[in-house]
């Protein structure tokens, strides 16, 4: 009988959060532009490559070319155009935060769900080593590890961002769990006799998952930077056609911050992540208010 | 007071375990190198002829020791050291210690660093006061969306937009090191001219990297403090706009500085990329140059020296939320 | 004497549905030197009713029509910036609801109080300083202690005595009292009562206060107003409204409060649920819809206030019972 009505509440729930969903979009424009913008990389990258020839052909007499109609952003040292470049590799920078995200979602969840319900040490535990990590400058360390760690494939540098991405996640869904206990939730749900597992996976998770989702982008972002930034410090062994290679050889190889004729080179993968950002920043904005009805102004 | 006193040796005991906790981990990293750069450099005297024993010193005077014992009492020296501040020799600048080193590029980070959070402090929490008055008009609209356009945009993205627009398109700012090497240093004003020229492009980074997050966060808490009910009793009390407006301000500034310290230690972080980018020689570049050359001695107290300012930050903030919360004051820690 | 005359008052709210009326069309008079009672179930204006004696109806509401007499300021929903400002707090005190935090946590008390000072320009800030010490000190606490506290270092009960004091301190004449005793345990709240009423007939106050509790009322007030929807339903003089309630809204009211003594079976609660702003009927008569005495008459007229003696009640069915009493006599 409870079960029934618990079902039936939660379908009309879900149609009417779609409905909202739909309202916080249509309100602002911008939100459903982060959605195409979203969308179009995740078409860039599993398509992209498939338009361009495995090795991009050079061109020994036009290197740090302008922008024309043929080489809409120029090309670079080699001669090879810029464009093309941005698209194939955009494929290593999603398939590595794809990995990274399923790292962070999965590890940051169990581990924040079991902490929060737990409580007691394995908490305290955890809470001082997603402290700690906390207070360690990312990128310092993934620095000092890449004298270690090679990050051969985007396969292992989405491995080694997600292992040290789950804190923030694991954080939030830890005191997610907790306040659900606060407010009896837990509880109530042990007193109609449902199971932990129950609890967990039809209770707490689906309301945890706009939030768990929201966390994952942010941290997504953060992980694009920071592989993206790694390679254009120059750390790892070089790459072709990847956006952080690209910056690294715009700016010290081509001299972008003191020419103008490797500015395009430059450009072009800075527009890819500031619009990737965008997307990413519109989509979590439109999140924030579908889930945060405080955030609504009158 | 004695409330703050134990409040400040809590903070600098767990500093001080998370120094130890980093400098253990960074040991261990250096240590567990494949292909040890020191033994190779030994094996490769010895196959050249020279005798172990004088092999063994040659590498202790370019390496600063070597490793001999286990690892055990490897680590022992190491700690050993670190307690004397010795934290071995650097490779890349022969028989120069690592803390002099070190000392020299800090100064290069950590002015830079408090110079930008000061100015993005300044503006991004009037701009975030503003965002919070017009929140419902466009402009407030703008400055949000500007807001988390910023905090989300990563710092070395900002510093190559800066640097092709003020150094290359404009060519107004350079963007290399950190003063014009014609000039001769000295305290003239041509050198200090020099100094704050090639200082703004960094400084201008750091600022913009931060003043996303002090937007979102001041407009938030000023939200949040403008529905509180003393701002409301405030007013009908017939209180002066301007005390009303103090009590806002005074009360939403202060979440912020807890994110003060998140903030200081993400530019520390952040320096990496932006004295890379403009040729500035500070803490981060001396991280990349060591870990290009292998420098580990270098790398390893540059990485303590970054994680031991961010941690350093971490505790002024709290210090400062201290004497200006009462509610913390008095020992009573405040529910939020 | 009056000392403030409420006339034909409506505030309106901006809502998604248009404006909605939380308060519409009262008309009170508070006699000078008189405690006035209002009593309401939540949602039924009285807060709204309470802010707009200061003109302080927070957006997206505001006073759409009528007007607030007060003695020696004349119609204060006309006055606007500094001279409205003055008004409130030297003019009309206001002592918000107990369960709320009306004192900045970061200041002391003490320095609250002189911001107060400075704010209504007052010349000696010591004079005001005593003035506050010996009011705290009436009310039993220790007035130089509590100047240095800060509101979490004072109880829920000592912060409402600081709010009284505050809200007298600049000898404000009119005080409205908006929940007063709300979430104070029962003995805080009986010292509380006992406070206002002597301080009230000390200083010759005219005093407004607002409830949701008829015990309250009955403990302190000299008059006694119902509302309901937004409506005055019933006013009058306390002891005569509570012994002979004549709206029926008022009837079910005090049939639901409980008896210390007799059977608990007796006290009825009223059927139904209060109106929100959404839900009251836009004409009409506000209650009809938990009134056991519906007519037909109060789908579509809105009663009037009619007289009776020193009572005014909105109710077809009391006009009309007392219209065929006086046939009958």
């Amino acid at each position: 009988m409870t079960s029934v009505i618990l079902e039936t509440s939660s379908a009309s729930l879900r149609r009417n959060f779609w409905r909202g969903v739909w309202r916080v979009m249509k309100r602002k424009p911008s939100r459903m532009a982060g959605v195409l913008i979203l969308i179009g990389f995740a078409f860039m990258a599993t398509a992209g490559p498939l338009f361009y020839p495995d090795n991009l052909p050079r061109d020994v007499n036009n290197t740090y070319g302008p922008m024309t109609w043929e080489h809409p952003f120029g090309t670079d040292g080699q001669g090879k155009d810029v464009l093309a470049q941005v698209v194939t590799g955009s494929q290593y920078v999603l398939l590595s935060a794809l990995v990274t995200a399923l790292i962070t979602v999965v590890l940051g969840t169990a581990i924040g769900l079991f902490s929060g319900f737990k409580r007691g040490r394995w908490d305290t535990v955890l809470m001082r080593l997603t402290d700690m990590k906390l207070t360690i400058p990312g990128l310092p360390l993934l620095l000092v590890l890449s004298t270690v760690w090679k990050f051969g494939s985007a396969v292992e540098m989405g491995l080694v961002l997600g292992l040290l991405n789950w804190g923030t996640v694991a954080r939030a869904v830890r005191s997610q769990t907790l306040s659900l206990r606060e407010r009896g939730f837990i509880e109530a749900a042990r007193g109609l006799g449902l199971s932990t597992g129950h609890i967990i996976g039809k209770e707490l998770l689906p309301t945890m998952a706009p939030y768990i989702a929201m966390n994952m982008l942010i941290s997504v972002t953060g992980a694009v930077y920071a592989q993206v930034g790694l390679f254009f410090l120059g750390v790892l062994p070089y790459e072709a056609d990847n956006w952080g290679v690209m910056l690294n050889l715009a700016v010290f190889g081509g001299g972008a911050m003191t020419t103008a004729a490797a500015l395009p080179y430059l450009l072009a993968p800075l527009l890819a992540i500031l619009l990737l950002t965008l997307g990413i920043v519109l989509v979590v904005d439109a999140m924030d208010e579908i889930f945060n009805p405080r955030l609504r102004e009158e | 007071m004695t409330a703050f006193l134990r409040r400040l040796a809590g903070h600098v005991a767990r500093g001080l375990a998370m120094i130890f906790v980093v400098a253990t981990i960074s040991f261990f990293i250096v240590r567990n190198i494949p292909g040890d750069p020191m033994l190779a450099l030994y094996e490769k005297l010895v196959t050249s002829g020279m005798d172990p024993a004088a092999a063994s010193q040659a590498v202790r005077v370019a390496y600063g020791f070597y490793p001999s014992g286990s690892l055990w009492e490897q680590y022992v020296d190491y700690m050993g050291g670190l307690l004397r501040l010795d934290l071995g020799t650097s490779v890349t600048n022969p028989g120069a210690p690592v803390t002099g080193v070190l000392a020299e590029a800090s100064k290069w980070t950590v002015l830079p660093v408090l110079a930008g959070t000061l100015l993005s402090f300044l503006v991004g929490v009037i701009m975030g006061v503003y965002a919070a008055v017009r929140r419902s008009g466009r402009l407030g609209d703008i400055l949000a969306i500007s807001g988390s356009l910023l905090h989300g945009v990563p710092q070395y993205v900002l510093a190559l937009l800066l640097g092709a627009i003020f150094g290359t398109t404009l060519a107004i700012l350079p963007t290399d090191g950190t003063a014009d090497i014609l000039i001769e240093p000295g305290f003239t004003p041509e050198y200090i001219g020099t100094l704050i020229e090639h200082a703004t492009l960094p400084v201008l980074t750091y600022a913009l990297a931060s003043y996303g997050g002090w937007i979102l966060a001041m407009k938030s808490s000023v939200v949040t403090v403008l529905g509180d009910d003393f701002i409301l009793a405030a007013e009908l009390r017939g209180m002066k706009r301007s005390i009303v407006f103090r009590y806002i301000a005074r009360n939403a500034i202060l979440p912020l500085f807890t994110i003060l310290a998140i903030s200081m230690g993400l530019l520390f972080a952040g320096a990496v990329f932006i004295e890379r980018i403009f040729n500035y020689p500070g803490l981060g570049l001396m991280l990349i140059e060591s870990v290009t050359n292998r420098d580990y001695a270098l790398m390893g107290g540059a990485f303590l020296l970054i994680t031991g300012a961010t941690i350093v930050a971490n505790i002024a903030a709290d210090l400062l939320y201290t004497v200006i919360d009462p509610r913390v004051r008095s020992g009573e820690e405040a529910a939020a | 004497m009056t000392a403030v005359r409420i006339d034909g008052l409506t505030v309106v709210y901006k809502t998604p549905l248009g404006e909605l009326p939380a308060v519409r069309d009262v008309s009170l008079e508070l006699p000078a030197g008189s405690i006035t009672g209002i009593v309401g179930e939540s949602g039924s204006g009285k807060s709204t009713l309470a802010l707009s004696l200061l003109n302080a109806v927070q957006p997206p509401g505001r006073i759409a029509a009528g007007s607030v007499e007060i003695g020696g300021l004349g119609d204060i929903v006309g006055l606007k910036g500094e001279r409205l400002r003055q008004a409130r707090g030297a003019k009309i005190g206001y002592v918000f609801q107990a369960a709320q935090n009306s004192l900045n946590p970061l200041k002391t008390v003490g320095k609250q109080l002189l911001d107060l000072g400075r704010s209504h320009g007052v010349a000696d800030l010591r004079a005001l300083v005593r003035e506050a010490r010996e009011l705290l000190g009436r009310m039993g606490m220790d007035g130089a202690r509590v100047l240095d506290s800060y509101q979490h270092e004072l109880s829920g009960g000592m912060r409402q005595r600081v709010g009284i004091m505050l809200a007298l301190v600049l000898n404000a004449h009119v005080v409205v009292l908006d929940e007063p005793t709300t979430a104070l345990d029962m003995i805080t709240q009986a010292t509380i009562l006992k406070i206002i009423r002597e301080i009230h007939a000390e200083r010759g106050l005219t005093t407004l206060v607002i409830t949701h509790d008829i015990g309250v009322v009955a403990e302190v007030a000299d008059r006694l107003a119902v509302m309901y929807g937004g409506r005055l339903v019933e006013q009058g003089p306390t002891r005569e409204v509570l012994a002979s309630p004549r709206h029926p809204y008022t009837r079910g009211l005090i049939r639901a409060i409980p008896r210390l003594t007799g059977d608990i079976g007796l006290a009825q609660a009223l059927p139904g649920r209060p109106p929100t702003l959404a839900t009251v009927p836009r004409e009409g008569c506000v209650f009809r819809e938990r009134c056991p005495l519906r007519m037909e008459v109060c789908e579509s007229v809105d009663p009037p206030s009619a007289a009776y003696g020193e009572r005014l009640v909105a109710c077809h069915a009391t006009a009309m019972a007392g219209a065929t009493r006086e046939e009958t006599a």
